[in-house]
């Protein structure tokens, strides 16, 4: 009888999760495309770039990802109370662009060097520039190939996203938080909330796997 | 005598402390097929990827008409668009269709309009018995239809001088006269030509001269009738009889 009395607490709090979810995805959305804009530049600069520029972006993707991403929060955090001012939103925004990146800037990587040396060569041999060879020839391919990983990739910074609860923003993880005090019923809630991000994640992944196979190039095997 | 198009003078080129290419020269002239043959390993390709600066040669000089080919001093973005280049492997891009991968040099380097570059892409993929397959994309064709397609490519951005690495080598053995074809056709179009092949039948109806190397120089050229009937050298003679034995017993086989 009780249980059923807060479960109806939590599930009328529902609308309140999902103004959270909002934010979620504002963070996320933000986070991915400046983390997927450097991962990608930082994947071009390591297949294509030459000495220290190619060196600066082996080096970031070997510090970021041995970095926990509450430790990049952090730091981001209280660098701002101490330098500048950045707000609990951006700077989870930027945490997970940070951290993001590196992981991109691999998969990124990986994509681009599994193109055959002799596309390059081809766009060279027409007199296209190495830019040029690069974006009309190179970057379609291995972008396509890159998808799955990067949808993966995606679903991970939409989930690390729950880490803002710790700066307070009342993004989908925090207002967890406050109807899990507020009805006294931690399981329920989290259960709800947990149930919320399985539907974020089954959504995005369902249209990332149709946008695969919507570019997918024709005959060719993968 | 015809003007030089191209010209090549004391190219070195070593890899890992292998010389390659040692010291090797030689010069096309206007409307001339030039093939080139000679054992695997002696240079051919490497020659060819040189003329280009696909791969940089140690030391030596490549002038193309009277412009010489320098990195860093001459455009050699421009240079390369006036020497088309065919692969052993053919190298379309994947994610275009035949039309489009014959288009994209006009459209991106040439800066030309896109309506007219269709335009072009569909008369040089015609040039190549491949109008009906424009809409196709490369893993949809054969290994000949794509080195036609590549081909077509090539010309599309009106080259002065066309090298071909190997163009049949890839090729299923029936697959290979249908892009013999369409280089015979460019040759009696009056097409300069550098061909790097083992191809016997072709050089011996299509070639102006016929270069010999071994072990990264020119040891002997000439007319196709020299080179096949009345050879200078010993180790030419040899070759090419081996060449041609091999290709009789391909030849036997595809009967069988």
């Amino acid at each position: 009888m009780g249980l059923n009395i807060s479960a109806n607490k939590v599930l009328a709090s529902i609308p309140y999760l999902f103004e959270g979810v909002g934010i979620t995805l504002e963070i996320t959305i933000l986070a991915l495309l400046l983390g997927t804009l450097l991962g990608l530049v930082l994947a071009i600069i390591r297949v294509y770039g030459s000495g220290a520029f190619r060196q600066f972006a082996v080096i970031y993707s070997r510090l970021v990802r041995s970095l926990p991403l509450l430790v990049i929060l952090f730091m981001l955090y209280f660098l701002g109370s101490e330098i500048i001012d950045i707000p609990a939103f951006w700077a989870i925004i930027l945490a997970l662009a940070i951290h993001s990146a590196a992981y991109q800037s691999e998969i990124f990587r990986g994509a681009i060097q599994s193109i055959s040396k002799g596309q390059m060569e081809a766009a060279l041999a027409l007199g296209m520039s190495k830019y040029q060879g690069i974006f009309y020839v190179i970057l379609p391919q291995a972008l396509r190939r890159a998808i799955p990983y990067w949808a993966n990739e995606a679903t991970i910074v939409l989930k690390d996203s729950s880490l803002a609860y710790a700066l307070g923003v009342t993004e989908l993880m925090r207002r967890g938080e406050y109807v899990s005090a507020r009805t006294s019923q931690p399981l329920i809630t989290y259960i709800v909330v947990g149930l919320i991000y399985l539907l974020l994640t089954y959504v995005f992944t369902k249209s990332m796997a149709r946008v695969e196979s919507k570019v997918k190039i024709p005959g060719l095997e993968r | 005598m015809a003007k030089p198009i191209l010209r090549v003078e004391n190219i070195h080129k070593k890899f890992k402390g292998t010389e390659v290419l040692k010291g090797l020269s030689l010069t096309v002239y206007e409307g001339e097929v030039v093939v080139i043959i000679g054992p695997s390993g002696t240079g051919k390709s490497t020659l060819l990827r040189c003329i280009n600066r696909l791969t940089e040669p140690d030391s030596g000089d490549v002038y193309l008409e009277e412009q010489k080919i320098e990195p860093g001093k001459t455009n050699l973005n421009y240079i390369r668009q006036q020497i088309g280049m065919v692969f052993q492997d053919f190298n379309l891009f994947n994610h275009l269709t035949a039309l489009q991968n014959v288009a994209i040099g006009p459209i991106k380097v040439k800066k030309m309009d896109k309506q007219k570059a269709y335009e072009l892409a569909r008369k040089e993929l015609a040039r190549v018995g491949l109008a009906d397959k424009a809409a196709n994309y490369p893993a949809e064709l054969s290994g000949g239809q794509k080195q036609r397609v590549a081909i077509a490519r090539a010309l599309a951005m009106d080259p002065k001088i066309m090298l071909f690495d190997e163009p049949t080598s890839a090729l299923d053995p029936e697959l290979i006269g249908e892009v013999l074809e369409v280089m015979k056709d460019l040759a009696n179009a009056g097409m300069t030509m550098v061909v790097v092949s083992h191809e016997m039948g072709f050089a011996r109806e299509a070639a102006d001269r016929i270069v010999f190397l071994e072990n990264g120089v020119v040891a002997e050229m000439g007319s196709p009738e020299k080179i096949f009937n009345n050879p200078e050298k010993e180790r030419t003679r040899e070759f090419i009889s081996k060449i041609t034995r091999l290709n009789s017993v391909a030849k036997d086989r595809e009967v069988l």
